[in-house]
C-alpha cells in the first residue's frame, strides 16, 4: 500500500522533481516576500491570493490533479519500454570513435574540477536548449500540438500543471532527454576521459537546483513575478510563463525556454513581461476542454488522424491533378 | 539473559566450526584405494608431472626475455627448445627462483618430476589467430624462435612481447587444452582409465583418479587453496607472501602443493580486481576436490552411471568457470590497451617509447589469452572469427601500421594501417564480445564502465517535465 502511495506521489519528496515539497515552500516564501516586501500587500491579503480557492479547486485545477495520477499510473508501464539511455550513449561512445579529427582522451589532461565545471554547465544548456526546441515543435507542428494542447487547455495554474500533459508529450520529453544526456555524457568521457561527473546538490546538477530553488513551481501559478527587463533577456521570469499559456493573440508561439530566455531571444519568440496585465489562460471549447478527462486524453488521436488524413488526401488530389491521364 | 548470552556464543562458535571445516576441505591426501594394492603409499594423490611443467612454461617465459637481438639467437633457442620439448638433463627452474623471504624448495624441473616437457601436451589443431595457417603448436615454435632472436624479448617494430605471447597461449594450449579436454573429458568415460584399475601397470592409483589429479595440477592452485583468499594467492604467485603458501609450516615453499601458478593465479586476479563479485578461485578449486571425493567414495570399484554423473557434472563447472578466467583476462587487457592508446597521446622521445612497451606488453597478454580461449573444449566458432579480426595479427604500431601475415620466408609483414581511434573502437568491442557470449562479471579495466555508471546514475535526470 505504501509503496504505491509512493509509486504515485513520490515526486512531491524526490529533490529531482520540480513538486518536491522544499522547493514548494521556497516557491510560497518567495510568493509571499514578492507580495508582502515589493507589492505592499498585506500578509493575509498575500496567503489569501496565493491560496486562492478559486484557483487550486477551479476545474480545470481538478483536472489536473486527476491527470497527475492517471500518467503516474502510465508511465509505470510506459518507462521499461523506454530505449535506455546507456544504450544511446554506448552507440555514440562508438561512434566518436569513428571521427578520424577527433581523439580520445584528447583534453585528458585538463583539471577535474575544470571537467566538472564544463560537464554541469553543458549538460544544463543542452537540456535547457532541447526543452525549449521541443516545446517550439510542439507549437509550431499540427501533429505535435494536437498532444500538447492538453497542457495549454489549463484554465487556472497551479504548480501540478506541470503534469497536465498528455503521455504521449511525456514519452517525448524523456526521449528528448535520453538523446540529449546520451549524446553529452559520451561525447565528454570521449574528449576528456576519466573523471567526469556532475556537480550536483542533493542529487541534482546544481543548476537545475538554482532553478527550482528560485521558484521554478511559480511558472505554473497566478503569482505575476518579473523580472527586470535585462534579466528577463537572459532568465524567464513565472509572468513570461504565465504569458505563455495566455489567450490573447499577441501572446501566441512566444516564450518557448525552461530556465533560459536566450533560446527566445535568438529564435524571435521572446516576450518580456507586461506588468500589472490580468491574463487569462486555456484554449477554446472548439480546441480542447479543460476538464472532461475523456476528452483530454482522446481527442488529441482523433485530431492527429484528421490531420494526417487531410494531408492524405490533398496527396492524392494532386497526384490525380498532376497524372497525364487526368481530366 | 546471561544464559541466552552464553548459549548464542557457543552456537556461533560452534557454526564457525562446522564453517570452518568444511571450508578447510584441501586436495589431498586421499587414500589409496586401488584393489589388491599391498605397497606402502598411504596417499593416492599424484600430479607432480603437472607442476613441473608449470615450472618449464614459467622458465620459458623468463627465456624469452633473453635474447641480445640476435648474436645469441640459435644458442638460446636451442636453450628454449630444451624447456619446450623436455631434456635428458636436469633443467634449471629459471622461473620461479627462490628469493629473501620466499625461499622455495625445488631449483631444478626434475626435483619435481623427471623427463617432463611442453611438446607432448600442447594443443595441435587449427590456430586461425596467428599468421600463417598454422596448427597449434607450430605457432608456439614460431613464437619461440622469435623470441630468441628478439632484444629482450621485444619486437618493436611488429609489436610483439613473445615472453607474454607464449606464456598466455601455453596457459589455454596446455593447460587449459589437456585438463578440460582431455583429462576432465574423454577420460571421464567409463571404459577410459576405469577406477577399478590401475591408472597404468604398477601404479599405486586408479584410472579414475589420476586421471582427476592430473586435470587438478593443470588448474596450478596450491592443495589448501580454499584456506586462501584471492588476495593470498595473489601474493603467493608474486612470491610474496610466504606464511600463507607455507601450509605445512616448514618454512619453505613446495611448488608441488604450495605454489600458485599461472590458470589460479588469473582466477585469484579475477577474484580479487573488477567488480570484486566474483568467486572463480574457490567454485573451480572446491568442484575440483568435490570430484576427487567421489572417486575416493568409490573405494577402488568401477565408477556407476550416477558417480560419473557427478563427475561430469563437476567437471562442467571447472569447464566453464576456467573459460571465464580466460574471458576475464583477455577483456582485462583489451581494457589496458585501450588505456595504453590514450596514455602514449602526446607523448614524444623516451617517454613515449616507454609506454609503447607497456602496450606491447599488455598486447601480448591480450593476444595470448584470446588464443588459449580458443584451445579449449568449445569450438567458438564466430566468436573466435570476431575476436581474431579485432584483435589482429598484431598490434597497431607507431606508424599505424599492424601484421597483416607472413611472407614466403616466414617474416612478418604489414601491409595495412588503422588508426588510433579504430584500434581503440575495437577494443570496445572485444570487451562487448567477451561480455556478450560468456557472461563475465569481474571486468577489470571495463572501458564502458564509466560510460554505463553515468548514464544510468544520470537516468533520472532526464526531465520528462514540460512546460
Amino acid at each position: 500500500m505504501y509503496d504505491q502511495f509512493n509509486e504515485i506521489f513520490g515526486d512531491f519528496w524526490d529533490p529531482k522533481k520540480r513538486v518536491f515539497f522544499g522547493y514548494l515552500a521556497l516557491s510560497l516564501l518567495i510568493a509571499l516576500g514578492w507580495m508582502t516586501l515589493l507589492k505592499r500587500t498585506s500578509l493575509k491579503a498575500a496567503l489569501a491570493r496565493i491560496f486562492d480557492r478559486r484557483v487550486f479547486f477551479s476545474a480545470s485545477a481538478k483536472a489536473d490533479y486527476k491527470i497527475f495520477v492517471l500518467n503516474r499510473l502510465f508511465t509505470l508501464f510506459i518507462s521499461p519500454l523506454m530505449i535506455a539511455q546507456v544504450t544511446i550513449a554506448t552507440a555514440v561512445y562508438f561512434f566518436l570513435h569513428d571521427v578520424d579529427w577527433l581523439q580520445s582522451g584528447q583534453f585528458g589532461t585538463t583539471p577535474k574540477s575544470v571537467v566538472v565545471a564544463l560537464f554541469t554547465v553543458s549538460l544544463f544548456l543542452t537540456d535547457d536548449f532541447t526543452k525549449f526546441l521541443v516545446h517550439r515543435w510542439m507549437h509550431r507542428w499540427p501533429l505535435l500540438w494536437a498532444i500538447h494542447k492538453v497542457h495549454h487547455s489549463a484554465e487556472t495554474l497551479t504548480p501540478v500543471t506541470v503534469y497536465r500533459v498528455h503521455p504521449l508529450e511525456g514519452v517525448l520529453y524523456g526521449l528528448r532527454g535520453t538523446v540529449t544526456q546520451g549524446t553529452v555524457i559520451p561525447l565528454f568521457l570521449f574528449l576528456f576521459g576519466t573523471g567526469v561527473d556532475l556537480a550536483t546538490v542533493v542529487g541534482v546538477n546544481v543548476l537545475v537546483f538554482i532553478f527550482h530553488i528560485t521558484g521554478s513551481n511559480l511558472r505554473h501559478s497566478h503569482v505575476d513575478i518579473h523580472y527586470w527587463p535585462w534579466l528577463e533577456r537572459v532568465l524567464i521570469s513565472p509572468a513570461q510563463h504565465q504569458l505563455h499559456h495566455s489567450t490573447a493573440q499577441t501572446h501566441h508561439d512566444k516564450n518557448f525556454g525552461a530556465a533560459l530566455a536566450i533560446w527566445d531571444w535568438l529564435f524571435g519568440s521572446l516576450h518580456l513581461s507586461e506588468k500589472d496585465a490580468t491574463l487569462q489562460f486555456g484554449l477554446p471549447a472548439s480546441q480542447a476542454s479543460a476538464t472532461n478527462l475523456l476528452d483530454i486524453y482522446l481527442r488529441p488521436f482523433r485530431d492527429m488522424a484528421r490531420y494526417v488524413t487531410r494531408r492524405a488526401k490533398r496527396l492524392t488530389h494532386w497526384i490525380t491533378r498532376r497524372s497525364p491521364d487526368a481530366g | 539473559m546471561p544464559k541466552f548470552g552464553l548459549s548464542s556464543t557457543t552456537a556461533i562458535v560452534a557454526a564457525t566450526l562446522i564453517a570452518g571445516s568444511a571450508l578447510a576441505d584441501t586436495y589431498g591426501p586421499f587414500p589409496v584405494t586401488l584393489q589388491g594394492y599391498d605397497g606402502e603409499k598411504t596417499n593416492s594423490v599424484s600430479y607432480s608431472g603437472q607442476i613441473a611443467r608449470h615450472t618449464l612454461e614459467k622458465s620459458l617465459k623468463s627465456l624469452a626475455g633473453r635474447g641480445n637481438g640476435g648474436a645469441n639467437a640459435a644458442e638460446l633457442e636451442a636453450l628454449m627448445l630444451a624447456y619446450f620439448n623436455g631434456s635428458d638433463s636436469d633443467l634449471e627452474i629459471v622461473s620461479p627462483k627462490s628469493k629473501d623471504g620466499f625461499p622455495i624448495s625445488q631449483s631444478t624441473v626434475g626435483a619435481i618430476s623427471k623427463g617432463k616437457n611442453i611438446a607432448g601436451k600442447f594443443y595441435n589443431g587449427a590456430m586461425p589467430a596467428w599468421p600463417g595457417n598454422m596448427a597449434g603448436k607450430d605457432v608456439v615454435l614460431h613464437m619461440i624462435s622469435n623470441a630468441a632472436a628478439a632484444n629482450k624479448g621485444f619486437d618493436a617494430e611488429n609489436g610483439y612481447d613473445w615472453g607474454q605471447l607464449i606464456s598466455k597461449y601455453t596457459m589455454g594450449a596446455m593447460m587449459f587444452n589437456q585438463s578440460v579436454d582431455n583429462y576432465l573429458d574423454e577420460k571421464l568415460a567409463a571404459d577410459v582409465k576405469p577406477n577399478d584399475k590401475p591408472y597404468k601397470d604398477g601404479a599405486y592409483y586408479t584410472g579414475k583418479e589420476h586421471s582427476w589429479d592430473e586435470g587438478f595440477g593443470y588448474w596450478g592452485a596450491p592443495a589448501h587453496t580454499m584456506d586462501l583468499t584471492p588476495k593470498q594467492a595473489y601474493a603467493i604467485a608474486k612470491g610474496k607472501d610466504l606464511a600463507a603458501a607455507d601450509a605445512n609450516g616448514d618454512g619453505v615453499v613446495d611448488l608441488k602443493t604450495e605454489y600458485v601458478f599461472g590458470p589460479a593465479y588469473y582466477a585469484a586476479g579475477a577474484d580479487k580486481g573488477g567488480t570484486q563479485t566474483t568467486n572463480y578461485m574457490h567454485t573451480i578449486m572446491q568442484a575440483f576436490i568435490d570430484g576427487r571425493q567421489v572417486i575416493a567414495d568409490a573405494n577402488g570399484a568401477a565408477l556407476t552411471d550416477d558417480q560419473r554423473a557427478k563427475l561430469v557434472s563437476y567437471a562442467a563447472t571447472i569447464e566453464g568457470n576456467w573459460e571465464k578466467v580466460l574471458a576475464e583476462a583477455t577483456f582485462k587487457y583489451a581494457g589496458s590497451v585501450y588505456k595504453d592508446i590514450a596514455k602514449m597521446e602526446g607523448l614524444e622521445g623516451e617517454e613515449l617509447a616507454k609506454a609503447y612497451r607497456a602496450y606491447v606488453k599488455h598486447w601480448g597478454e591480450l593476444k595470448g589469452f584470446a588464443m588459449a580461449l580458443q584451445t579449449g573444449k568449445n569450438n567458438l566458432g564466430a566468436t573466435a572469427l570476431e575476436l581474431n579480426t579485432l584483435i589482429g595479427f598484431g598490434p597497431v604500431t607507431l606508424d599505424n601500421s599492424y601484421v597483416t601475415g607472413l611472407d614466403a620466408e616466414g617474416n612478418f609483414v604489414r601491409e595495412r594501417r588503422m588508426t588510433w581511434n579504430d584500434y581503440q573502437l575495437n577494443m570496445l568491442k572485444v570487451q562487448k564480445q567477451l561480455v556478450d557470449t560468456f557472461g563475465i562479471k569481474s571486468r577489470a579495466n571495463d572501458q564502458l564502465a564509466e560510460l554505463e555508471a553515468l548514464a544510468g546514475a544520470l537516468e533520472a535526470e532526464a526531465g520528462a517535465e514540460t512546460d
